[in-house]
């Protein structure tokens, strides 16, 4: 009911400007802020309640509380940092984050909206986005924090020359790892200082000695972290997030063989309890790897598969995969064939010795494509239930028509899942370097290439980009 | 402290009774006077009537979006003004108060639709790599594009956009039912799709049931108020239909034109490639073409739904049509020639009068707009050509260019009896000289007062249009 009867009606002077709103209006920002606890005050009968504040920008987060949603002119008229700053005063700032955010990610329709760019070093070592939309950037041996309306936080330079894998374990806590320094670092953003560090030893082995970490992801309760040593044996060792203590060692090997290597990528699956383990490598016959699954309660592995593995246990032996993600919502692995560039899937609660289903491509513009398989850099990610591919410059989505269900059985089994293939980039995009890393978060997509400064954010825009030509 | 409040309104109650017809409305803190009459102009169902009934009403917007809105109201035109901030935040007052339709009505409003006036005005862009394969707009002026397969909607105000994913691999057809809603198909894809443009859905799919029970592609849709049409071809092309389905329910009506080719018999083995209403004569306009070793030939039909018979025929033999449209406001029916590329048009109190031979070719009932000069090396000249109508002119394009022909209506000819073929028709090429001798022009559409077109290899729609007030 838009009309409001007298006594919701609440006066307020913002500055030396009168503003008048109703009570339920100024509560809509949550019970916490400082309009809801105003609202309620005793100072009701005295006239307006003053705030000194600037009322021009008072005005628009009032529009926002009324409206849900932002005037397009405020961003022309403040800046976001603004906004934002005068948002947190009045307590209103998870609202006005949730109406700059950007809709749902669509690979299918999503352009640069910006790129990051460090004030040195800038060229990303490696970095990793938070559901939130922030992102944290690695680069030069420093990391840099980035808020969910993308401004610049602040940098920590931390003691290591070369940081290559980065994940937030705690909302201020970072874990660092390195290809030159061994052990995994925890450093705190806020402070911007160095909380402590975890090596891998064992008293029984005096080999296990300067491992370092290649790959970190983290549970509720744990971090995991896969250490290799200068003799390439190799372990995923898990550390509980409370006391930043080594708790459990899984999957120790000997590190000698591409099918022992140490896994470059781990993800964690909250559905099932499990830890999924990838190493690629790239040797002198192509490419080779393995796809690992423990449970982490007993330590066991429950299920693996290598590539190249022997002629019956793969349909397309010679092809083997480029690069593995697994999509943790929909509990499916996707895989990219290093010859063939083919994507393929396989559904997680049902992997047997050949779970892969080969996706088929239809669109034309994409059929002819040159794919020569050597040499070729190939990432995926998934995200938001889309599988981003980067071929070396190009950036393609897999997504699925909304409707499923209506497919027959009867069909192709590409057809059934419905999986298309789609440039997100336009060919100028592709020119400006290879793509090394895809991470999706806040309905953003950050994309680092190979040698060029800056991370770009990918997003999808209900506004039509119209441009005025006359 | 409620007594002083209540104080404070019957002041203003007794301010107002001196004239019963001046409301005034509170609005975020500013005070606006109007009288009942400006706020009922908005709409029964409109909160602003609402207000107009109600004593002293508060509303807890933006006084600022108000004032134009009242206004708009006041004058029928925005304020200039409404410059100062973004139209789509208009827009989504605009519904707050419930008086979108009107602000759209008055922006795009098709009566306003003025060929001469048009120019290049704005671009669509389109993410990903796909040019656009085809358009579909809405009366409002929104438009639909297909590229690759997916669909991007624009809204009315063109500041607004949402993509979906279809199963298709590319749309050759494409048509919206309502802002919402589209009919879309593909040479190689069976069935027509009614696709919700909103969510992506697809909510239903229309086959025709062809005798060899295989696959039936989708070769053109066409719609009227009431009915929707749909080409079909069956996927061994051995036969063809064209099936009526009613608009709103989207069940089957009639059939008309079916044909199964039995031998050689090349011009019943062509399926409508354009399907359109005359509305003046309550006919179905088909028409198709079939490109040979002996050239282009074709045929443009013309159906009457409720006899489910051809009521005339044209047979293209010589210098078939790249394109055909009708017009409802000149009454006649346009082409442009494959061969020539020349415009040419049939009055249609000629090809009612009966004059057209049904064995011999339609070419004494064409009227060549052009210099009439004759194919000299019989290259496909008009290939490719796209000619549609709006309004009371005809737009054709040839490569990157459109010509506007437009009819200059003679004093004494109107009067002088029968002499249909007086007619005079004068083109011009659209837009300024920078605007000229872009990329071939691959799809043209009009919608609400603007004109739209996609060019060969151009990720982007563009829009022409005559100079909007207000925005």
């Amino acid at each position: 009911m838009p009309l409001s009867s007298p006594q919701d009606i609440i006066q307020l002077n913002v500055g030396g400007k009168l503003f008048e709103t109703t009570v339920s209006t100024l509560q809509s920002g949550g019970p916490d802020s400082l309009l809801a606890v105003l609202s309620t005050g005793p100072a009701k009968d005295s006239g307006p309640i003053f705030i000194d504040r600037d009322s021009d920008i008072f005005s628009i987060l009032l529009s926002l509380l009324r409206s849900n949603r932002l005037p397009s002119t405020a961003l022309r008229r403040f800046s976001l940092q603004e906004l934002a700053d005068e948002a947190l005063y009045y307590g209103i700032d998870s609202r006005l984050r949730f109406a700059v955010s950007p809709p749902q990610l669509h690979g299918i329709d999503a352009a640069v909206k910006d790129t990051i760019r460090p004030a040195a070093d800038a060229i990303p070592s490696t970095f990793s986005a938070a559901e939130d939309g922030s992102v944290w950037i690695a680069h030069g041996g420093q990391v840099s924090v980035y808020d969910p309306y993308l401004t610049y936080t602040s940098t920590i330079r931390t003691h290591l020359d070369d940081i290559t894998s980065i994940r937030w374990v705690w909302p201020n806590i970072a874990a660092l790892g390195s290809e030159s320094t061994a052990g995994i670092h925890f450093y705190n953003s806020s402070a911007g200082r160095h909380v402590s560090s975890v090596h891998w030893t064992d008293p029984t082995d005096p080999r296990i000695y300067k491992a370092r970490v290649n790959a970190i992801t983290d549970s509720t309760n744990s971090i995991f972290a896969s250490f290799d040593c200068p003799h390439k044996e190799n372990a995923v060792l898990v550390i509980d997030k409370s006391t930043l203590q080594i708790s459990q060692e899984l999957g120790r090997q000997p590190g000698n063989s591409a099918k022992t290597t140490v896994p470059e990528k781990l993800t964690w699956l909250p559905e099932t309890c499990s830890l999924i383990g990838i190493s690629v490598t790239q040797g002198a016959f192509g490419y080779s790897g393995y796809i690992r699954m423990w449970d982490p309660r007993s330590g066991e592995v429950v299920w693996e598969t290598n590539e190249p593995g022997s002629g019956r246990s793969s349909s397309r032996f010679g092809d083997p995969m480029a690069d593995v993600d697994v999509d943790v919502e929909g509990l499916k692995l996707f895989k990219i064939c290093s010859k063939s560039g083919d994507l393929a899937m396989a559904d997680l609660r049902n992997l047997g010795e050949d779970p892969w289903v080969y996706m088929k491509d239809t669109n034309p513009i994409l059929r002819n494509t040159n794919w020569s398989s050597s040499g070729n850099s190939m990432v995926l990610h998934c995200y938001k239930s889309q599988v981003f591919v980067g071929r070396e410059g190009e950036l393609e989505v897999w997504s699925t028509t909304e409707d499923k269900k209506d497919e027959s059985q009867s069909d192709l089994v590409n057809e059934r899942l419905g999986y298309k293939r789609n440039y997100v980039d336009k060919s100028d995009d592709a020119e400006r370097g290879v793509i090394k890393r895809i991470e999706g978060g806040g309905n953003r997509l950050f994309v680092s290439r190979e040698e060029v400064e800056g991370l770009e954010v990918w997003e999808s825009s209900n506004f039509s980009g119209v441009l005025s030509v006359s | 402290m409620p007594s002083f409040t209540t104080d404070k309104m019957i002041g203003t109650q007794t301010a107002s009774e001196s004239n019963n017809d001046v409301v005034s409305i509170n609005v975020g803190g500013q005070i606006f006077q109007t009288t009942k009459q400006t706020l009922i102009m908005a709409g029964p169902d409109s909160l602003l009537s609402q207000l107009a009934e109600s004593t002293c009403p508060f509303v807890d917007r933006d006084p600022e979006f108000f004032s134009l809105l009242l206004s708009f109201l006041r004058t029928g035109t925005l304020p200039s003004k409404v410059k100062d901030f973004d139209i789509y935040d208009l827009i989504e007052e605009s519904r707050f108060y419930g008086v979108e339709s009107l602000l759209i009505e008055s922006i795009t409003n098709p009566s306003q639709f003025d060929g001469f006036a048009l120019q290049k005005s704005l671009v669509l862009p389109l993410n990903g790599r796909d040019s656009p394969s085809a358009i579909a707009t809405t009366s409002s002026g929104s438009v639909h594009v297909a590229h690759g397969s997916k669909i991007t909607s624009f809204d009315w105000s063109l500041r607004r956009k949402w993509t979906i994913l279809t199963q298709f691999t590319a749309i050759d057809s494409l048509l919206a039912i309502s802002p919402k809603l589209a009919a879309a198909g593909a040479t190689d894809f069976s069935g027509l799709q009614i696709l919700d443009l909103e969510n992506g859905n697809v909510k239903e799919v229309l086959n025709w049931e062809n005798v060899t029970k295989s696959s039936s592609t989708v070769q053109a849709i066409g719609a009227s108020s009431e009915f929707l049409f749909t080409s079909f071809e069956s996927g061994r092309r051995n036969s063809n239909s064209i099936m009526v389905y009613d608009i709103n329910t989207l069940k089957p009506v009639t059939e008309i034109g079916h044909y199964e080719i039995y031998g050689a018999d090349i011009d019943s083995a062509i399926p409508a490639t354009k399907l359109s209403w005359v509305s003046n004569h309550r006919l179905v306009m088909a028409a198709g073409s079939h490109s040979g070793l002996s050239g282009v030939m074709g045929n443009i039909k013309f159906w009457d739904i409720r006899s489910g018979n051809v009521v005339f025929e044209l047979k293209e033999k010589v210098n078939c049509f790249a394109d055909v449209c009708v017009s409802d406001n000149l009454n006649s029916i346009f082409k442009v020639g494959v061969n020539s590329g020349e415009v040419f048009y049939a009055d249609f109190r000629i090809l009612g009068g009966g004059d057209s031979d049904d064995s011999g070719n339609s070419s004494d009932i064409w009227v060549c707009l052009g210099d009439g000069r004759k194919i000299v090396n019989g290259k496909k000249e008009g290939s490719g050509c796209k000619i549609e109508s709006h309004g009371n002119q005809v737009f054709c394009s040839k490569g990157g260019d459109i010509e506007l022909w437009s009819e200059v209506v003679m004093g004494s000819h109107r009067t002088s009896g029968n002499r249909l073929d007086e007619r005079v028709f004068r083109k011009n090429t659209m837009g300024r000289v920078k605007d000229m001798v872009g990329l071939k022009i691959t799809n043209l559409a009009f919608g609400g007062n603007r004109m739209f077109l996609t060019r060969k290899d151009q990720q982007a729609v563009e829009v022409w249009q005559g100079a909007v007030r207000g925005i």
